[in-house]
């Protein structure tokens, strides 16, 4: 009978603030402080879970927030464990791993069916028919469940962030304490993290004094001298999640995953307080010592009624101390040791008239009869390491405190690559060797008792201190060997004939599972670990590797050290997706005016980084608008945003070498404004981007490069550059300038009416011309280029005055009818002039000569980036080409992009672009075909949506104005 | 009072001030965010514990190349041998070497750049000679952050440790900013810590929004010119 116990008891309870919540369905209530476990302990239920293998009923065990005992689904949000989810008003919790009811498992029959299911029952049970394993994956997962995931979940809040500093010390018991005040006070900028919801590790709630005083003494000074330090920045209820090269290590607390880099390391992460295994030490009411007294002293929480403590070491004797103090019925300490030493706590307990059976063990926990609780402990002699006498002492009780001795919570230790040796004298485990920077203090480093650990942490911190540099002083003395604790009874597994001895709770791994595995030729504890799953389940081995390793190490005559452990990787605690995931950055880049299209009604695109208008209007119309806007460009004029487009600003007395370099055109006697295509391939020949070069001077190259290609263009340029050594420079302006293509035959009168510093007309500002000029005041730089085949200026100003140029324009255009286009109709446009998109007309393969672009290779200049391979490809000869294709309008099926061309059944080509031109009213598109399917009129099959083969017709491009008048006017 | 839409040069972030309230003032060709409807001590006391200040307005020029050191010296900027660092210039503008061959020149703290002003006069193409003129002011956005909050905010989006004590006054950081590249100068304003974020002009609408956000566990808030007038005013001795 478990039941809430008054204050003192409860250090982390606010009990002004009493929380309503739900388990099972059914309300409950306990305060602020508590955890979803203390709360239902409080409440006196028993049962949390059901476990993996064998759906027994499982209860609190360590309390440490690690086993699979405690995992209950929180909401939406399943696998939590209930001894760390902090208690919430209103909170849902409900029980895992069930098929009925928490307490009436159906699935509890595979209890009664474990002589089917021998270790390593799924390598031989499933192994074939090899089809049949995603059936039995379908049903074990639905029978092994682990919660429920729900997959429309709200999203939450996750974030990151970084943090430095000189020492950080992780673990905040006594002798992380004492480090962090050490190497704080010898200068050091301190961390100090801590998984608890405060400060003192096991001064929190241990005996470190027969008077039970000592231990929260020892904490108020230690955290007092943390908490006044300004060097020390205290992070509790925070998780470390793993070591990683240059102590560099994330923590998770709350929402928020910190990346953290320390110059100096100490661990002081403590013990973990081990299990004895014998026959049904699962049950509901068998629990560690240490969980015990967390319940009492933290949460408030009266564990049982009756107790009988079975120890290896004098920790037993506090734990029954405080049982007492606490109400508890203590009806005997059983402890393993031969030799019992008599200390001021076995005296103190012996006053109280508790009876010690030394040299005995736990043999069984028998459960109540028609209930899945403890109901007496039965006790035996030990006469071996393991073996215990026929005759059995039967006590009754509701609670069974263990305490199995410990085993350092050294994760962290060995990620950095320290080595530990079994001290076989105390059967403890200790630091053997750490690497430089890494320091360790107290349980972890297998020192115990609370002055040893406090004068190990003081010079720990002290050794961090000095490793960043910092005169630390003179260092402190090294903890005393004497002063540390007793040695713990050696062998704490009494298997029993009828088995459920459990070495691993989390898997239900049995002692006779060890064995059989072992016996089957799994004797290397990596291989053991693996076939018998110990040490596979959330608390990661932390209560089961160490029995474990016993087993194996008894059964191979190996000592511990030469059985080994297995790996601890990262993370060393379950860590979320959302942490890992944090908050997402997407970075947007928005042109000069792009609220002014998204006040123009603009449906949005992204290109890139950039976000592009697809055309203008009603979602609904959309097909309708892009044909109108396009039509509009060829009627009247058209106003496109293209600041997204690269620019680059090529300087110095090299550039036109650097240019004639970088492209395949020829650029040393481009004359001063005027401007050229620049067309960009790799070494391998393959076309990467293209754009216009503008001489602005003999030496200044402004230089346009695609939208998504100019960050390639410029870093391969500062690639280049830094080989050629070349006197230039390159810079890339692409958001320095705001940029509008104004097009269409009216586009010359719009400017006409903002310009009066650069002659408009075709004599003065011939095609592919450079002008610099004003436009509404704002300077101007002009570019006469034809891209959608129109009448048609680039206009390039800066983007700060981009909003500016851009409703200027548009006020003035209104009389000659402007409208604004946007990407859809400028494919469509630029479609029906033939000329080809980077990236979407070119793949990954495309060269110049495929892409019909053999004009823009310069034939007599010497060298451009790629020049050796686009000869070669020229003299091997074509295996594809881009050509353009024509349907008729009306009656045949449209095309899509990446359709495939195809002649006898083989694949000669793809679609690359294909739309309607309602200016021609027919279908017209660009596509690869075989070489020899390339000249004008020949026919070619495309395969549409459904298999269907569709009728094309090879045109000559440009399809429209293939004299160029338009856009010469 | 003026309306950032009728000005010629627009900062791309004027929507969003107005969004928060801002109330703008004049500087050159711009409107630049004066306040945000506080009162004066108010918004001073949130940008001594978290502001973020739009500085687009701010006169600013760069320059590129193999040269850029003696002539900007020629041109009577002086500027330090190391990279990585702001060199404050008489007329209270400062120099950002931010390589040997680049040099980002930004106005004062009150916008004032007389520096800027003349070096841009000073250069044309014709007489470059390895040292080339960028328009920073068009190519880059300035935000302002400013604060005790202002490192431990910073550390949410950037990975570059920017404690006090370890990113000194004028020291620069070419790092990355909640994934965009952003160069990050420590600039105070008095006693009070700040950071002057220059990164590009197009991404400002999103790093606005990113520094905000990031900014909310502090309660930081939007700061305009006055905040920093009255930081700045604070600091000085009165003569």
């Amino acid at each position: 009978m478990m039941a809430r116990l008054p204050e003192p008891a409860g250090l982390l309870l606010d009990r002004t603030e009493p929380v309503a919540f739900r388990f099972e369905g059914k309300r409950y209530e306990g305060y602020r402080g508590d955890t979803v476990a203390s709360a239902l302990a409080a409440n006196d239920v028993s049962i949390l879970s059901r476990s993996f293998k064998y759906h027994r009923p499982r209860g609190l065990h360590s309390l440490s927030g690690l086993d699979a005992n405690t995992l209950v689904q929180v909401g939406p949000a399943p696998n939590r464990f209930a001894e760390r989810e902090a208690l919430a008003p209103n909170l849902e919790v409900m029980g895992q791993n069930y098929w009925g009811t928490l307490r009436h498992d159906r699935l509890a029959v595979f209890g009664l069916l474990h002589r089917f299911f021998p270790v390593g029952f799924y390598y031989k049970a499933f192994y074939k028919p090899r089809w049949t394993w995603p059936l039995w994956a379908k049903m074990i997962r639905r029978i092994a469940g682990l919660g429920t995931v729900d997959t429309n979940a709200p999203h939450g809040y996750f974030d990151k962030q970084y943090l430095f500093c000189d020492v950080l010390v992780v673990g905040g018991g006594a002798a992380g304490l004492a480090a962090a005040s050490e190497a704080a006070e010898a200068g050091a900028d301190v961390i100090l993290v801590d998984e608890n919801a405060a400060l003192g590790g096991r001064l929190l709630y241990g005996r470190a004094d027969a008077g039970g005083i000592r231990a929260e003494e020892e904490r108020a000074r230690l955290v007092g001298a943390v908490e006044g330090s300004d060097r020390i920045a205290a992070m509790t209820e925070t998780a470390c999640l793993g070591r990683y090269a240059d102590n560099w290590l994330p923590l998770v607390r709350g929402n928020r995953l910190y990346k953290l880099r320390t110059k100096a390391l100490v661990v002081a992460t403590g013990s973990l307080e081990q299990p004895l295994v014998f026959r049904n030490n699962d049950l509901p009411g068998v629990m560690l010592g240490s969980a015990a007294q967390r319940l009492i002293k933290l949460y408030g929480v009266k564990p049982g009624r009756r107790a009988v403590v079975a120890t290896v070491n004098d920790e037993g004797y506090g734990a029954a101390l405080d049982l007492l103090d606490a109400g508890v019925e203590v009806a005997a300490v059983v402890d393993l040791r031969m030799d019992v030493q008599r200390t001021a706590m076995s005296d103190t307990l012996a006053a109280r008239r508790v009876p010690v059976h030394a040299a005995s063990a736990p043999w069984e926990a028998v459960p109540q009869r028609k209930g899945p609780r403890l109901a007496r402990a039965r006790v035996a002699r030990i006469e071996a390491d393991g073996v215990c006498a026929p005759t059995v002492d039967t006590f009754s009780c509701d609670l069974l405190v263990v305490c199995g001795g410990h085993a350092p919570a050294a994760a962290l230790l060995r990620q950095a690559g320290a080595t530990f040796a079994h001290d076989s004298a105390r059967n403890t485990t200790v630091v053997a060797d750490l690497p430089p920077g890494v320091f360790a203090a107290g349980g972890v480093a297998g020192t115990f008792g609370l002055d040893a650990a406090m004068a190990e942490g003081r010079r720990a911190g002290w050794q961090a201190a000095r490793a960043t540099g910092l005169d630390a002083g003179s260092e402190p003395p090294a903890p005393d060997e004497g002063s540390q604790a007793a040695a713990a009874a050696p062998w704490p597994i009494f298997p029993h004939p009828d088995h459920k001895a459990f070495v691993d709770l989390d898997e239900d791994v049995q002692v006779h599972d060890l064995e059989d595995a072992i016996a089957e030729g799994y004797d290397h504890v990596e291989l053991l670990k693996r076939f018998t799953t110990n040490g596979m389940g959330p608390s990661q081995g932390r209560h089961s590797s160490l029995n474990a390793v016993r087993v194996l190490s008894r059964a191979t005559a190996r000592s511990i050290d030469e059985t080994g452990v297995t790996t601890v990787r990262q993370p060393i605690v379950p860590v979320t997706m959302g942490h890992l995931a944090g908050r997402s950055f997407e970075p947007v880049r928005y042109t000069a005016m792009h609220f002014r299209h998204l006040e123009a009604g603009a449906t949005m695109m992204p290109a890139g980084l950039w976000l592009r208008p697809e055309f203008y209007g009603d979602k609904s119309r959309r097909q309708t608008l892009i044909r109108e806007e396009a039509k509009n460009v060829r009627d009247n004029v058209g106003i496109i945003d293209v600041s997204t487009l690269g620019g680059l600003d090529v300087r110095g007395p090299d550039a036109a070498e650097f240019m004639n370099r970088m492209y395949t055109f020829a650029y040393l006697k481009q004359p001063v404004g005027r401007s050229r295509y620049v067309l960009m391939t790799d070494l391998g020949g393959v076309v990467v981007d293209d754009g216009v070069a503008c001489r602005m001077h003999e030496d200044h190259f402004y230089v346009t490069a695609t939208t998504s290609g100019v960050d390639n263009v410029y870093r391969e340029m500062l690639w280049y550059n830094a080989q050629w050594r070349l006197k230039v420079d390159v810079t890339n302006v692409t958001a320095a300038l705001a940029g509008v293509n104004i097009a269409g035959p009216n586009c010359r009168a719009v400017l006409e009416t903002l310009c009066d510093d650069v002659d408009l007309s075709p004599e003065g500002f011939p095609y592919m011309g450079v002008r610099e000029g004003h436009v509404a005041g704002i300077p101007t730089l002009f570019l006469r280029v034809g891209f959608v085949g129109e009448l048609g200026y680039e206009l390039h100003v800066p983007a700060s005055q981009g909003e500016a140029l851009w409703d200027a324009l548009m006020e003035a255009g209104t009389a000659h009818g402007i409208r604004p286009f946007g990407v859809e109709a400028q494919r469509l446009l630029r479609l029906e002039k033939g000329h080809i998109l980077i990236g979407q007309d070119t793949d990954g393969l495309t060269t110049p000569h495929e892409a019909d672009m053999a004009w823009a290779l310069a034939k007599k200049k010497p060298f451009h980036v790629g020049i050796r391979s686009v000869r070669m490809q020229a003299a091997k000869g074509l295996t594809r080409k881009l050509v353009g294709f024509e349907m008729p309008g009306v009656g045949v099926e449209q095309p899509k992009e990446c359709h495939l061309v195809i002649r006898d059944g083989e694949i000669t080509g793809r679609v690359t672009s294909v739309a309607y031109s309602p200016n021609l009213d027919k279908i017209v598109g660009l596509a690869y075909v075989a070489p020899d399917q390339s000249e004008p009129g020949t026919k070619i099959e495309i395969r549409v949506d459904g298999a269907r083969m569709v009728n094309a017709t090879v045109a000559k491009i440009p399809f429209f104005d293939p004299d160029g008048a338009r856009q010469e006017l | 009072m003026a309306i950032p839409a009728e000005e010629r040069r627009r900062s791309p972030l004027y929507r969003a001030l107005e969004a928060h309230g801002a109330r703008f003032e004049a500087l050159g060709d711009y409107a630049v965010a004066s306040d945000f409807g506080r009162e004066a001590a108010d918004e001073a006391e949130q940008a001594e514990s978290l502001g973020l200040a739009d500085l687009t307005p701010f006169p600013r020029i760069g320059f590129k190349g193999w040269n850029v050191a003696p002539w900007l010296a020629g041109a009577g900027a002086e500027m330090g041998e190391a990279s990585n660092r702001a060199y404050p210039q008489a007329d209270g503008t400062r120099i950002a070497r931010l390589a040997p061959g680049e040099a980002l020149v930004l106005a004062g703290r009150r916008g004032e750049g007389p520096l800027i002003e003349t070096l841009d006069q000073a250069w044309s193409m014709a007489e470059a000679d390895g040292c080339y003129r960028v328009a920073r002011d068009e190519t880059s956005c300035w935000l302002l952050l400013t604060g005790a909050h202002a490192p431990s905010m910073l550390a949410k989006v950037c990975a570059v440790d920017l404690r006090p004590h370890a990113f000194v006054p004028d020291a620069i950081a070419q790092t990355n900013v909640a994934r965009l590249n952003v160069i990050v100068i420590r600039g105070d304003l008095g006693q009070v810590p700040a950071f002057d974020l220059i990164t590009d002009l197009a991404s400002a609408v999103y790093l606005w929004g990113a520094l905000l956000d990031a900014m909310a566990e502090y309660d930081g808030a939007p700061v305009g010119l006055g905040a920093i007038r009255a930081l700045l005013d604070g600091s000085e001795p009165s003569s």
